[in-house]
C-alpha cells in the first residue's frame, strides 16, 4: 500500500501522559501504558491508570493489529488534510480499546466492517508522526 | 401510580423563532423569552426565586445568573448555570424541579439562550483548543471540525447491525421537515424528500446535509412551579410525572474498551428505564415525544433505545409512517433537531415547550390529538449520557 498519510501536529503534546505515546511514534512504536500498581494495559494512554488511578506507568508495545468496527468516508476536515478520506474506527486487537485512523483505501468497496486492518506508523517528518490504518494482508 | 404529592409543574413558556439573530444579545435573547414565560404563566419575575441556565459560550461564562439578576431585579434562593454538554438545557429542569420538591424555593425560571450557534466552539475545537473534549490520543488527529464524523462511525455501525439504509434515514428527515411546516418557530419549513436528502452534499458518510441539524440561534424558557402553586395559578399545568438520568463511561466514541456499543446506547436506554419506573407508565403509554437526534441516523438509534421499537424495527415503522402525527407514537412534531433548528444549549427547552404545548392542546397544526402523556429527550457528547422527562396533563 503506497498510500501518502497525512500529517498534523497533534494538539495535545502537553497532555500528561500522552507524550511518551508521541514520542513512541516517532521512534516507529505504538505503544500503550500499563499501570504499575495494579497491572492494567489500557488504550487510550493517559496520565491515571482507569482501573485503579494509579499514575506510574510502563509502555509497552502493541501488535497494532485490530478489526475494522465502523468507517465513515469524511469530506470536510481540517486544511491540512485532503478530502474526502476514509476514517476507520478499529478495535485493537489486544482488546483493550479502539482508535480511530486514516485508513488507507481508495473505495468504500474496500471496506467491510470486521475486516483485519493493521495500525501504520508514518514516517516521522517535519511535523510530528502520526499514526494510519491499512487493510492487513490476507494471512499475516 | 406515581405519588401525587410535591410534583413539579410547568406552567408557562417562551421560544423564539429559531434562526439568526446576529444583531441580537444572548441576553436580549434571553429576557425575550423569559417575558414571553412569564406573561404565559400570569405571575410576576417578582415571584421567581430559582433561576437556572445553560452555558453561555460567548464569554460571560459563569456570570449569567449575575446578569440575569440584576436586569430582572429577582433574588432567587437558588441558582445555577449548568454546564454538561447539550444536556445542560434539560439539567436545568431537573435541577429546577428538584428544588422546588425539597420546598427550598416555589417558582424556577430555566432558560437556554444561544448565539453563534456553536461556531465560536468547533472553531476552537479545530485549532486544538478544545480537544480535551474528545479523547485526545485515541481520536485526536482526525477529530477537528466538531464531530459529525462520529456520529457518522454510529450510523455506519448501526446499518451493519440491522440492515437500515441511508434511504430510512432520510424518511426521518422527511418526517421532521414535514412537521416543521406547521411550526412557526421552526427554522426550516420548506418541503423535502427522500430523494432531496439522497442527494444532499454528503459531509460525512452515511451523513449529508439535509440529514444533518444546522447549528442555529435561539432561546427558550420555562417557568417551573410545585404542584399546589400550578394548581392555584394555571388552567392548563404540565406536571413531570418522572425523569431518568445516566451516564455511561464513554466520551464520544468511547475508546477505551471494545465491547461499549455505538449502535445503541446504554445511557439513553438507563434514563428511559428510570423515567418509566418513576412515572409509574409504560413506553406505549407516551402519545407524543420529543428526542434529541442531532442527525436523521440517530432517529432510528433513540427510539429503539427508549423501548418503543425492537432494534432495527424504526425503519419498518419509519416507512409505516408510525411516528408521524397521528401514528402510534408520534417523534419530533415540531421538526426536530433537523428542521426546527438546533440552538444546542437551548434545544432540550425547545422539546420542552413543544411538549407542554402538545398536552396543553394548543400545538395548532401539529397538534397529536387528545395527547396526555409527553416524553422529552436529551443527551451530551455522543448520546454518553441522556436525561428522559416524562410530563402529564394529571
Amino acid at each position: 500500500m503506497t498510500s501518502k498519510p497525512n500529517f498534523l501536529k497533534p494538539t495535545n503534546l502537553e497532555s500528561p501522559g500522552a507524550i511518551q505515546f508521541w514520542e513512541g511514534l516517532q521512534e516507529g512504536k505504538f505503544l500503550a501504558p500499563r499501570c504499575k500498581h495494579c497491572g492494567e494495559l489500557f488504550f487510550p494512554p493517559r496520565s491515571h491508570c482507569p482501573e485503579c488511578l494509579g499514575d506510574s506507568l510502563s509502555w509497552e508495545e502493541l501488535s497494532g493489529k485490530g478489526f475494522l468496527y465502523s468507517w465513515t468516508e469524511l469530506f470536510f476536515a481540517q486544511p491540512e488534510f485532503d478530502t474526502p478520506f476514509f476514517l476507520g474506527l478499529i478495535d485493537l486487537a489486544e482488546g483493550i480499546g479502539r482508535i480511530a485512523a486514516r485508513i488507507s483505501v481508495k473505495t468504500a468497496e474496500e471496506l467491510h466492517i470486521g475486516m483485519p486492518v493493521r495500525i501504520r506508523i508514518s514516517k516521522p517528518g517535519e511535523w510530528m508522526a502520526l499514526y494510519y490504518a491499512e487493510p492487513s494482508d490476507p494471512g499475516s | 401510580m406515581p405519588p401525587k404529592r410535591k410534583r413539579a409543574a410547568i406552567i408557562g413558556i417562551g421560544a423564539v423563532k429559531v434562526g439568526r439573530y446576529p444583531e441580537r444579545q444572548e441576553s436580549e435573547l434571553a429576557l425575550q423569552v423569559i417575558r414571553d414565560a412569564l406573561k404565559d404563566a400570569q405571575i410576576s419575575s417578582r415571584q421567581i426565586d430559582g433561576l437556572f441556565t445553560t452555558p453561555d459560550l460567548q464569554g460571560n461564562i459563569g456570570l449569567q445568573t449575575n446578569l440575569l439578576c440584576e436586569y430582572l431585579r429577582i433574588s432567587p434562593r437558588s441558582m445555577a448555570e449548568i454546564c454538561c454538554g447539550a444536556i445542560a438545557g434539560g439539567l436545568t429542569l431537573k435541577y429546577a424541579a428538584d428544588e422546588i420538591q425539597a420546598g427550598r424555593i416555589k417558582a424556577a425560571l430555566c432558560y437556554g439562550a444561544v448565539r453563534e450557534g456553536s461556531i465560536g466552539w468547533f472553531k476552537n475545537l479545530s485549532q486544538g483548543k478544545g480537544w480535551s473534549m474528545i479523547e485526545p490520543t485515541a481520536l485526536q488527529p482526525y477529530a477537528a471540525y466538531g464531530i459529525i464524523w462520529a456520529y457518522a462511525l454510529s450510523a455506519r455501525r448501526y446499518m451493519h447491525e440491522t440492515g437500515a439504509t441511508e434511504a430510512d434515514f432520510a424518511l426521518a428527515a422527511v418526517r421532521n421537515r414535514k412537521n416543521a411546516a406547521g411550526n412557526p418557530a421552526a427554522a426550516f419549513a420548506k418541503p423535502i424528500t427522500v430523494e432531496d436528502v439522497l442527494r444532499s452534499r454528503c459531509l460525512s458518510s452515511p451523513i449529508k446535509l439535509l440529514d444533518s441539524a444546522a447549528s442555529l440561534d435561539g432561546a427558550a424558557a420555562v417557568v417551573v412551579v410545585s404542584e399546589e402553586a400550578a394548581r392555584d395559578l394555571s388552567p392548563h399545568p404540565v406536571y413531570l410525572q418522572g425523569w431518568g438520568l445516566h451516564h455511561d463511561p464513554s466520551c464520544v466514541i468511547p475508546t477505551d474498551n471494545c465491547s461499549t456499543s455505538i449502535s445503541h446506547f446504554k445511557a439513553t436506554r438507563e434514563a428511559a428505564r428510570e423515567a418509566f419506573q418513576k412515572a409509574g407508565i409504560r413506553p406505549g403509554d407516551v402519545d407524543v415525544a420529543e428526542i434529541y437526534a442531532p442527525f436523521s441516523s440517530h432517529e432510528l438509534i433513540i427510539p429503539e433505545d427508549i423501548g418503543w421499537f425492537q432494534n432495527g424495527e424504526m425503519a419498518q415503522a419509519l416507512r409505516k409512517g408510525e411516528t408521524e402525527i397521528g401514528g402510534r407514537i408520534p417523534i419530533n412534531t415540531d421538526g426536530g433537531l433537523t428542521s426546527r433548528g438546533h440552538p444546542w444549549a437551548a434545544t432540550p427547552l425547545y422539546e420542552t415547550v413543544n411538549i407542554v404545548r402538545q398536552l396543553r392542546g394548543t400545538a395548532g397544526p401539529i397538534q397529536v390529538r387528545g395527547a396526555k402523556v409527553g416524553l422529552m429527550h436529551c443527551e451530551g457528547g455522543m448520546m454518553n449520557n441522556g436525561l428522559v422527562m416524562i410530563f402529564g396533563r394529571d
